[in-house]
């Protein structure tokens, strides 16, 4: 009796990948993948693209934005989808299936973890959503070069603001989000605190006048551009991805580090778009990719913290180069003790008319100091670019 | 009169009945914990569906009907918590000083009803954004299901006081999630004694409160002081001042909430649409200054930080917040006076702050700790318990120096509002309604005492047309000292002694009792509290006194059963309050 009970799920098992890879073989439809680019697509390409190819027999095809929902709109009205599983940050995952532009996936997509829990108990809070799915996190961090501060360093989010002792000009990113976090936490508000704060003019009026207390900000919008201001000694703090200031730390040995105090903490989730082709294949790979193995071997790659628990406690060092990842994940215990997690649900219902006021504002300090002024942002969205 | 039923001796008895007291504490902690919880998540929840927390307010996607919702809500709140009031005895909810009133009598027993009833309403006044605190409705919610848990396990009177006391730090602690802050409140505030029988449970109670709230509320502290600096040795003495000005500003404000109270009810309005009436001025006024409403947990955050209010802003608010407080409470919403005098005062010490930088023109660097002596300052007067006031400050903060700076506002803050208007806001209402507790609970426990508990009619009762001769053989025949005349009305006519009648008799002036009467003994009515019957027996000397209503005779009560009333109360308050186990 036992030995039929053991055997019958593995004949099973082996009979369903046989149809899978003849279905596959027959059909050879690709799997069609929309994600971010640079460092970030080159992991996901080793960690789990080429794998899902193997494992499936699927070819993934590849395709690169600058995060936005205005041509996912486009396409779901022309009832036209390109894409089969979206790479997406969650506030606009969240907005996205308040349109009704994604797919809901079922609440048992995840794989459980190696050693049991279900997939519920291993992901963190709010990573399993009703069409999103939490992969990895990243961070919005500073970033300060090493040799502009001799003696001292910085420790806090406050120092960002302080150019008395930590003298030179910064690099933010053009937008209200991060920045008015940071400058209200410079006034010691308790992070617990801050979106119920920045909801009030009062609130809103403090952040800004400590942002505008600074005397010399480089605005950017490209997530390369805080690096490449930092390396070329433009400025001497800048915002920006954690994975982008890894890259360079690391791999390209400047002179550069991390102040993770303040670290904003951002979730990154599969989607699968409505009328995609595939969402079969999508949950599929979806499955594949969320896995505690795949997450472990992304995090090896590129430094996000993994969504399991299970993925977090195994991430070990990078393969080509040997560093110790786990100290330069956003999540870990040290990185994580001064994070924020981004009310993204308070963004997705403000960021037009917060966009609004920041510009307002913005515009009346370049009319005021002459900073040079930076084109406008093209769409209706944010472009958040890990 | 109910004995105490607390065994005072030793074995293994008391020691088994003791643990069970101790148990029954942690138990009551666990549940008000839960209750407490429960009510403080309610409120959030509320406040974020009804459109009255600034995030729901910048997440609602129809900025323009924002000003619509911000005078219905608190409207209609109004409306629903004066009909609710309607269904209780006296029309107003009950407050922290009916707790400490039950306690400080021996009463105990307070009603689940009006407890019940009195938390909802609290519960959709700050929900709908009356400005009015929360820690109150906490307190009276913990001590109602104190009281609750001693009658339903027949417990007497001096468990149910301690039963009480466990259910209030328990509310606190878990608000604040401040246990210390929990116990000493108990004993400060409510019991007013330091007794380790009552201790131990209290302590049980507060400890569980303390474990659920940081499993079940997981909150933000109320307020987070990052590191600080030490302040500079002359701004103690300001520190101080502080204290002395706080005093007059709690007082302000108490008389305040008292003041709109008598006005209220002089106003041509059925009672119970005062709330909803007082919303609506609420409401329109917060369109302008939207700090005043609800808790104004924000308001107090931001008057932490030097540079967010104006000075003339910062005024404004503070004057704004005691106006609504005022408002809201003496016209009849549910609600506690801690949280608003929270803002009111930090408010105060901010202003303070700002103060002292611009005229010495020195850094703001220290300008939380005026913030924190302005909050010690107001709330401590306010709620008669400067120790809690410490506690909280300490607890919420774990800041040494802060916490010698509100040492130092607190000096003089409490001792003068006592001295200008009385222990507490607690205290002034309790004494508008008749019972004072500033000489302590021995006269508190006395004045709740009516002699009509021990009247009698056991005595010698004359017409006062009786002769002479007949009364002194009556007297004698009942071997009674005195008489009391009543005619056939029930009309009473006075006293006369034996002794007096007897010289009468012997001077032959008078022939009937009526002309012997003892016209200095005074008389009691029914309303006499033993403690003024006590006073009138310094100057008597007789048997018993008469007690008498509109002229109309009652009966007698003897000056021995008053006496011995008095040791009796004496002896269950000793027990109470210096047994141990």
């Amino acid at each position: 009796m036992a030995r039929t009970f053991r055997t019958t799920p593995c004949r099973l098992a082996a009979a369903l990948l046989l149809l899978l890879a003849g279905t596959s073989g027959l059909l050879a439809e690709p799997l069609r993948v929309l994600s971010w680019g640079g460092a970030y697509e080159r992991a996901q390409q080793e960690a789990l693209f080429t794998p899902f190819s193997e494992a499936h027999g699927i070819e993934v095809e590849v395709q690169r934005y600058a995060g936005g929902l205005a041509e996912l709109r486009r396409a779901v009205a022309a009832g036209e989808v390109p894409w089969d599983v979206i790479d997406m940050t969650r506030s606009q995952a969240m907005a996205a299936c308040d349109e009704g532009l994604l797919e809901p996936l079922p609440t048992d997509l995840a794989a459980p973890a190696p050693d049991g829990p279900p997939a519920e108990h291993d992901f963190m809070p709010g990573a399993i959503g009703d069409c999103a799915l939490t992969h990895t996190l990243f961070a919005t961090v500073v970033a300060y070069r090493t040799d502009a501060f001799p003696g001292r360093r910085p420790t806090r989010i406050a120092d960002l603001f302080d150019q008395r002792r930590f003298p030179g000009p910064r690099a933010l990113q053009r937008t209200p989000a991060v920045n008015l976090e940071w400058a209200l936490l410079a006034h010691g508000v308790p992070r617990e605190e801050l979106y119920r704060l920045l909801s009030t003019p009062r609130g809103l009026a403090l952040a800004l006048a400590r942002l505008d207390a600074l005397e010399e900000i480089r605005w950017w919008e490209d997530g390369e551009a805080p690096v490449r201001l930092l390396t070329e000694g433009e400025v001497v703090m800048a915002s920006g991805y954690n994975g982008r200031f890894f890259d360079a730390m690391v791999n390209r040995d400047l002179p550069i580090e991390i102040l993770w105090d303040g670290q904003v903490q951002e979730h990154e989730t599969w989607v699968i778009p409505r009328h995609a082709g595939n969402p079969d294949t999508a949950r599929a790979f979806i499955r594949f990719a969320t896995s505690t193995e795949r997450l472990v071997a992304l995090a090896e790659r590129i430094p996000y913290g993994p969504a399991r628990a299970s993925a977090a406690e195994r991430v070990g060092r990078h393969p080509d180069t040997g560093v110790d990842m786990r100290l330069h994940i956003p999540t870990h215990p040290l990185n994580a003790e001064g994070a924020i997690a981004k009310d993204e649900t308070w963004y997705a219902r403000t960021l037009t008319r917060m966009d609004d006021y920041f510009a307002e504002w913005l515009e009346a300090r370049q009319a005021r100091t002459g900073e040079a002024p930076t084109p406008t942002a093209g769409g209706d969205d944010q472009p958040v670019a890990p | 009169m109910e004995t105490t039923s607390a065994p005072t001796g030793r074995g293994p008895l008391p020691v088994l009945r003791f643990l069970g007291l101790v148990l029954l504490g942690a138990v009551i902690g666990g549940v008000a914990a839960l209750c407490a919880a429960g009510f403080v998540r309610g409120v959030l929840v509320l406040n974020e569906l009804l459109l009255i927390s600034p995030r729901s307010r910048m997440m609602f996607p129809w900025p323009e009907l924002l000003a619509l919702t911000t005078i219905a809500v608190p409207t209609l709140g109004g409306l629903i918590v004066g009909q609710l009031h309607r269904h209780l005895p006296q029309g107003r909810p009950h407050t922290p000083a009916d707790a400490i009133a039950a306690v400080q009598t021996r009463r105990g027993r307070l009603p689940a009803r009006e407890g019940g009833i009195s938390a909802l309403t609290a519960m959709i006044s700050l929900g709908a954004g009356a400005s009015v605190g929360q820690y109150g409705p906490l307190v009276h919610l913990g001590a109602t299901l104190g009281s609750l848990g001693a009658r339903l396990l027949r417990l007497g009177r001096s468990d149910d006081n301690i039963t009480i006391a466990c259910g209030v730090a328990a509310a606190i602690a878990t608000a604040f999630n401040a246990p210390l802050a929990g116990i000493v409140f108990a004993h400060e505030v409510v019991l007013r004694h330091y007794a380790l029988r009552a201790f131990a449970p209290i302590a049980a109670a507060a400890l569980v409160g303390h474990v659920i709230a940081t499993q079940a509320l997981a909150q933000g502290a109320l307020f987070h002081v990052a590191e600080t600096v030490v302040p500079r040795a002359w701004e103690f003495a300001l520190f101080v001042a502080m204290g002395g000005l706080g005093a007059l500003l709690a007082g302000a404000y108490m008389h305040a909430i008292l003041g709109v109270g008598r006005l209220a009810r002089r106003l041509p309005l059925r009672p119970d649409l005062h709330p909803a009436l007082a919303g609506a001025l609420l409401g329109s006024v917060a369109l302008w200054v939207p700090d005043i409403l609800g808790m104004g947990q924000e308001t107090l955050r931001f008057a932490t930080i030097a540079g967010a209010f104006g000075g003339g802003e910062l005024l404004l608010v503070l004057a704004l917040k005691v106006a609504a407080t005022a408002l809201c409470l003496g016209m009849g919403f549910s609600g506690g006076v801690f949280s608003p005098a929270l803002v009111i005062g930090t408010l105060f010490g901010g202003l303070c702050g700002s103060l002292v930088a611009a005229l010495a023109g020195v850094s703001q660097e220290t300008f939380v700790f005026y913030a924190v002596c302005g909050m010690v300052a107001v709330t401590a007067p306010v709620i008669g318990a400067p120790l809690t006031s410490l506690l909280i400050v300490f607890e919420l903060t774990g800041n040494y120096a802060l916490t010698t700076a509100a040492l130092a506002s607190v000096t003089l803050a409490s001792p003068i509002a006592a001295q200008l208007f009385g222990r507490s806001l607690f205290d002034i209402q309790l004494r508008n309604r008749g019972l004072d507790l500033s000489s302590g609970r021995g006269q508190a426990l006395l004045m709740d005492t009516r002699v009509i508990d021990y009247l009698t009619r056991e005595c010698v009762i004359l017409s006062p047309e009786a002769s002479l001769d007949e009364a002194i053989a009556t007297l004698a025949r009942e071997r009674h000292g005195e008489a009391y005349l009543v005619d056939t009305q029930e009309r009473f006519h006075g006293c006369v002694t034996l002794a007096e009648l007897e010289s009468a008799r012997q001077a032959a002036g008078a022939h009937r009792v009526g002309d012997c009467v003892d016209g200095e003994r005074p008389t009691l009515h029914s309303g006499t509290t033993l403690w003024a019957a006590m006073a009138l027996l310094e100057e008597v000397t007789g048997e018993a006194l008469a007690v008498v209503d509109e002229g109309i005779f009652r009966g007698v009560v003897y000056e021995v059963h008053i006496a011995r009333a008095y040791l009796h109360q004496s002896d269950a308050l000793r027990r109470e309050e210096h047994g141990h186990g």
